[in-house]
């Protein structure tokens, strides 16, 4: 299967997710032909994203091969109510990457994460039919509708494995304009990606917006 | 310390986006799991994120990658029993679904095996003073415990040798894998369960094989390996027995064709020449993709 073709249209609640959640039965149930299929789906993209964040090759290869064991062993633990297969799966890849990069930093404390589902990669509302249909292109579109602070914030954290306070002190930055980029920036994120997505038809919700 | 409502919502982009200090992550996750008001904010900031992976450039990983992640998952345990299900989640029969915003309780590791041993200076001062039927019982206990001990670490000997076993098979299969040319099949029984390996074709006729969960054979039984072409009979490759730890490696030198199945069966004795079926475990050599 062509994993780039397939790179967007994977959204939740897709034919390609309703697959990939029977894949993901079928490596609960111990098979490695299941696994094998996975990775023929993800490979490309899990490496890209361990490979953006670890800036190594090798290194890059061995959070693959790292996280797919972790696919392995806690398939059973899936919840699908949280997101799409791909999401969860390449969570593991982001989640094991931030960790490879900061074992190289001697003075960060590692988060202990036996618990590879991480809580905050959610799609709730009706988030997942606007989501689902993006493409590449307007996901892009989207992400240069953020300022550059904007975006340095959100890159620094979510690519550089760095935390705010340590974005804080690099960039020079009071800590509480780094909270506020990042804050602002998910926000134009969102509001970007749901306009690319309009015929949904949903506003943005304001319980948290303005905060 | 308890954290706030307010608090949490001004951690929740940086939570979202795994950039907070592992004690503010672990109170936010504490504060989720324990907090009565809803935080939708945690949803749509963790519903956001997931997008920045769209916009990575694709990199496609070098093909001798995927020998290496089959190899390290074929070396795996089966994965974990499903969890028991919690509250929101489904029952054990199927993956679980949920809508909670909060962590899954992690996975205990496996309790250590608890024996007793021999308590400190007190203890032993008070079992001086008991009856001298209570005294032999207690050394017939500690006998008994030695015995266990020792048979506990024969046990674990056992294990451990057969795991080291596995592993340098795996490692032989690898080795072969990670080779210009080479075929890699994952082998199992049927519907993905049963006996399972994997196993290497190399451009050059060797072929190897690890396999673990095979039923021990018995007096002049052998496991034959099979290479059956597309449109061709099954060759023998040659036969292995294997003992009571269910694991097994074997090389041998062979040509084989693109897409060609190894298939494994059990015979009542060596140099069969034709298969006795069931296959015990197949899978079919591909090369990696590019």
């Amino acid at each position: 299967m062509s994993e780039t073709g397939e790179r967007a249209r994977r959204g939740p609640g897709s034919p390609a997710d309703d697959a990939d959640r029977e894949v993901l039965e079928r490596i609960a149930d111990g098979q490695l032909d299941a696994l094998e299929e996975l990775y023929d789906r993800y490979r490309t993209m899990a490496y890209s994203i361990a490979l953006r964040i670890t800036n190594d090759g090798a290194l890059a290869e061995d959070v693959v091969q790292d996280a797919f064991v972790g696919a392995w062993r806690n398939a059973a633990r899936y919840v699908e109510g949280r997101g799409s297969v791909k999401t969860w799966l390449l969570s593991i890849v982001h989640h094991r990457a931030v960790d490879a990069l900061r074992r190289r930093r001697p003075t960060s404390e590692l988060p202990e994460r036996e618990d590879v589902t991480p809580p905050a990669l959610t799609l709730p509302d009706v988030w997942p039919e606007v989501a689902g249909r993006l493409l590449r292109l307007e996901i892009l579109s989207a992400l240069r509708t953020l300022s550059d602070v904007q975006r340095e914030a959100i890159e620094l954290a979510y690519f550089g494995g760095l935390t705010q306070q340590e974005i804080a002190r690099q960039t020079g930055t009071p800590l509480g304009t780094v909270k506020s980029r990042m804050r602002l920036g998910l926000l134009a994120m969102r509001r970007a990606l749901l306009g690319a997505g309009a015929d949904a038809g949903e506003g943005e919700p304001t319980l948290w917006a303005d905060r | 310390m308890t954290m706030s409502c307010d608090t949490a919502r001004d951690l929740a982009p940086a939570f979202a986006l795994g950039a907070l200090e592992p004690a503010e992550e672990r109170a936010v996750r504490d504060h989720l799991a324990t907090c009565g008001q809803p935080h939708p904010e945690f949803e749509a900031f963790g519903g956001i994120v997931p997008y920045f992976d769209e916009t990575v450039e694709l990199v496609e990983p070098p093909a001798s990658l995927k020998g290496r992640v089959l190899a390290a998952v074929a070396a795996e345990p089966r994965p974990r029993a499903r969890r028991t299900a919690r509250a929101g989640e489904a029952p054990s029969g199927g993956l679980a679904t949920g809508t909670a915003a909060v962590p899954a309780v992690p996975i205990a590791a496996p309790a250590a095996p608890v024996v007793p041993l021999p308590g400190g200076e007190a203890r032993e001062d008070r079992t001086r003073r008991r009856s001298g039927a209570a005294t032999w019982l207690l050394r017939i206990a500690a006998v008994l415990a030695i015995a266990g001990l020792a048979g506990w670490n024969l046990l674990l000997q056992a294990q451990l040798g057969s795991a080291t076993a596995y592993d340098r098979a795996v490692a032989a299969v690898l080795e072969v894998a990670a080779r210009q040319g080479s075929q890699t099949a994952i082998l199992s029984g049927d519907g993905g369960r049963g006996p399972r390996g994997i196993a290497a074709v190399g451009s050059d006729g060797s072929v190897v094989l690890a396999m673990r969960e095979l039923d021990p054979t018995v007096g002049s039984q052998v496991y034959e390996a099979w290479l059956i072409a597309p449109h061709g009979g099954p060759v023998p490759l040659g036969g292995f027995q294997v003992g009571s730890d269910g694991t097994a490696s074997f090389a041998t030198r062979a040509t084989a064709a693109k897409g060609v199945i190894i298939a494994l069966t059990r015979e009542p004795a060596p140099d069969a020449t034709t298969p006795t079926l069931p296959i015990v475990s197949k899978g079919v050599a591909t090369a990696p993709s590019s």
